[in-house]
């Protein structure tokens, strides 16, 4: 070997080492391509020279590298020319001559190229590209050596490309698994949002976002579909710009997803009205479908790319269905929800307007609410109360508890009525109801408690029966109307008596008969007014006012007071045969009757207020008692106008009253 | 939410680019010519103020891989902070996040830029 040959074989080897360097320190297929291209030119002394990148699928030779000539748009080859290549795959150059099968575009960049040797790069029975060196330097020819070098590196050219197509497909394989994992991620991420998002709006953007994000597509907009209305109604959207769309329910597209349940996909190649009315090529929808129900529907518009938009495909079209259908079933949530709370505000208002108090006990007897009237009747505060069990709330109360436990025992309605409130204090009176709580599928859940605070009825009853009869009371209560106790002018028939000489007589007793007889005395007369319903008005001493026709008017009020005060005489008589027995002086009463207007009221100060009766007609009646003597009933001219169909009465001498300038006519009520 | 814009200003040697809009193909490319013209212009380092761009798709994080790429070639580095948890979802997912940072506050993405 002469000193020339050595010298080539060094710089060869030389070229081969540092092809090993490019091929480890390069990282990308770009700078492999460029380094090896420079070598190889360097190595065989070419100006011009390519790699182009074999794209099986697409069927286009794409530029690598290129040195001494600038870049093309990718190339299609012929397949006679991919065929040829075939026969150059095993590590062998093919030096250019005049192959005939050289055509079209690649033959023309060749010529610019000034190729005189193509190597294609196979991996086996693939293609992966192709390295064109050019001329060499001044025209020298290839030498064999130079052949086999190009041979070397092309091989070294087509692992490190084959290397980096794997590294490339890893990467485009991670790249779909990371999409389907956002993917999954998405629906995750709507599966929470079912149980944590519960307004209706905001689930509707949120599961809008995702799905344009997840489908990259370029807006969308949620059609909310309402039973009243022949229009869909546009609800979150996305990037949608301009006005919304007024789409009918009856359109076909929306017809045909109700039909199949399944959504569709419009693309350039469809001519739908409903791309028509939005001017949309790229379509995609999907129904928001939740227990057989069409919510809506959820629509998406291009799908983009690098390339710019595409249509939606049939795995887009699954996973926008996958969406809505977790959408829907979220949104059927949230808007359940939304409607159990408005019922539960519009519950809370009633029970908290309303004035009896209600309490509802859960199976375990704890207070799981009260409301506004029941805290009030209660005194106590809403914190104090719910959660605890409701022994500890009518600790006080054990006819309460008693009736709590009946109820649940009996699983029955109970009642008590005009009870204590002991928790409270002896003078709250209330009527309480125990009920039990029952669902709609008949399961038992605790008890309801119904309390009405009667406290100030109770107060009524209990001052005017000390006036009236309970059949009174119990009129007056039912009817508010009736009841007016304001002050008001009225027509009243009123009754007075008075014990003769009581005074004189009641000195030669002791105190304590002296009581003792009244009470008894008293005692029987009231009986006898509240029989006749009438009011006592007052007690003076040993002198009785009764009203009739006031506070509640009657037809027949005078001649109740007639019947009173004969009931009354007679009743005395009686008294007296008994008082005879037991050695006492009889008791001799005188009554006077008159009718007349009155005015009528509860009258006196904020602490010591009496319903009464005032005017010119109770002073007359009172001078017609006055008149009376032992045993005799006197009445007005009014009242015997009134009760002479029922009564008989004898005329006497007209009498004087006080205040009054002409006598006064009376009548004496017959025996 | 329609449109995209971008409002563009420099702290020191850090350009901060505040978006608005869906980070989609055409808000990508917004950015990404924003980037290169400042990258011509010598500037190395990036920030995305991300507060008004709620919705990211594929599209514009591989042009923001894009972006780190010419980056990385010049040595330069890429920011976001003020991020939506579904935007630094994907992020985290696509793999973005191993070539850029997520800051939580411009305080902090400066203060990490630098």
């Amino acid at each position: 070997m002469h000193q020339g040959q050595t010298d080539q074989l060094e710089y060869y080897l030389s070229s081969l080492d540092e092809l090993g360097e490019v091929l480890i320190n390069a990282d990308r297929a770009r700078s492999v391509g460029s380094g090896i291209l420079r070598l190889t030119l360097g190595t065989i002394m070419a100006s011009k020279g390519a790699i182009f990148l074999y794209n099986n699928n697409e069927n286009k030779l794409s530029f690598l590298s290129t040195k001494g000539v600038e870049t093309e748009e990718p190339i299609t080859p012929s397949k006679v020319l991919l065929s040829s290549f075939k026969k150059y795959k095993h590590d062998h150059a093919l030096l250019v001559g005049d192959e005939k099968w050289i055509t079209g575009r690649f033959k023309k960049y060749s010529t610019k190229l000034k190729t005189k040797a193509i190597l294609p790069l196979y991996h086996k029975e693939n293609l992966l590209g192709l390295l064109c060196v050019g001329e060499k330097f001044m025209g020298e020819t290839y030498t064999k050596v130079d052949l086999k070098i190009l041979e070397i590196i092309a091989n070294h050219l087509t692992k490190a490309l084959y290397n980096y197509q794997l590294i490339d497909d890893v990467e485009e394989k991670k790249t779909e698994l990371n999409l389907k994992l956002l993917e999954l991620e998405t629906l995750f991420d709507i599966s929470i949002a079912i149980s944590s998002v519960l307004d209706v709006d905001e689930l509707g953007e949120e599961v809008l976002w995702r799905s344009v994000g997840i489908l990259n597509a370029s807006k969308g907009l949620m059609l909310i579909q309402k039973e009243s209305s022949p229009i869909l109604e546009p609800g979150a959207n996305f990037n949608w710009g301009g006005d919304m769309p007024l789409l009918s329910k009856k359109l076909a597209t929306f017809k045909q997803i109700q039909e199949t349940n399944k959504g569709v996909i419009f693309s350039s190649d469809t001519q739908s009205t409903i791309q028509k009315k939005l001017k949309e090529k790229n379509l995609i929808l999907a129904p928001l479908k939740a227990k057989e129900k069409t919510q809506g529907y959820m629509m998406l518009c291009d799908k983009e790319t690098r390339k710019g938009v595409q249509p939606f495909t049939d795995m887009d079209l699954d996973l926008l269905t996958a969406l809505c259908n977790q959408a829907a079933v979220a949104m059927d949530n949230a808007k359940l929800f939304r409607e159990i709370t408005k019922e539960k505000q519009f519950n809370e208002s009633i029970l908290g307007s309303i004035a009896t108090g209600v309490i509802t006990l859960d199976t375990l007897g704890e207070i799981d609410s009260i409301n506004t009237a029941g805290l009030n009747i209660l005194k106590t505060d809403k914190e104090k109360v719910v959660g605890n069990h409701y022994m500890y709330l009518f600790e006080k109360d054990e006819e309460i508890l008693e009736l709590i436990m009946l109820s649940e025992a009996e699983n029955e309605t109970k009642s008590e009525q005009n009870i204590s409130l002991r928790t409270v204090s002896e003078d709250t009176i209330i009527n309480i109801s125990v009920a039990p709580r029952i669902d709609p599928e008949g399961n038992k859940q605790g008890l309801v408690l119904a309390v009405e605070d009667i406290s100030d009825v109770s107060k009524v009853k209990n001052t005017f029966k000390r006036y009236v009869s309970k059949q009174v009371v119990d009129e007056l209560l039912d009817d508010d109307a009736k009841l007016n106790l304001g002050g008001e002018q009225r027509e009243v028939t009123i009754l007075f008596t008075d014990i003769r000489g009581f005074t004189s007589m009641s000195e030669n007793m002791k105190p304590e008969r002296v009581v003792t007889t009244l009470n008894e005395y008293f005692s029987d007369m009231i009986d006898i007014v509240f029989k006749n319903n009438g009011t006592l008005d007052k007690i003076i001493g040993d002198e009785l006012m009764v009203l009739y026709g006031a506070p509640l008017s009657g037809s027949d009020d005078t001649n109740r007071a007639v019947q009173t005060a004969i009931e009354m005489q007679e009743r005395i008589k009686q008294l007296n045969l008994e008082r005879k027995k037991r050695k006492e002086l009889p008791i001799l009463v005188g009554a006077g009757i008159n009718n007349g207007l009155v005015v009528s009221g509860n009258i006196g100060s904020r602490d010591m207020m009496d319903y009464t009766v005032i005017g010119d007609t109770v002073n007359v009646a009172s001078r017609l008692c006055a008149a009376a003597g032992p045993g005799e009933i006197l009445v007005s001219k009014t009242v015997y106008e009134e009760a002479s169909a029922t009564y008989s009465f004898s005329t006497l001498d007209p009498i004087r009253v006080k205040g009054k300038a002409k006598k006064v006519p009376v009548f004496l009520v017959k025996d | 939410m329609s449109d995209f814009n971008t409002e563009t200003r420099t702290e020191g040697d850090i350009v901060i680019i505040k978006t608005s809009g869906y980070l989609n193909n055409v808000g990508g490319e917004q950015v990404s010519e924003v980037c290169y013209k400042e990258m011509d212009a010598g500037k190395k380092l990036f920030l995305l103020d991300l507060e008004d761009s709620k919705v990211v798709n594929s599209i514009g994080v591989s042009i923001l891989i894009e972006i780190i790429e010419k980056l990385q070639d010049v040595d330069g580095r890429l920011g976001y902070y003020n991020l939506a948890p579904i935007v630094e979802k994907t992020f985290n997912i696509m793999g973005l996040t191993k070539y850029s940072t997520v800051f939580q506050s411009e305080e902090e993405a400066l203060e990490g830029m630098s």
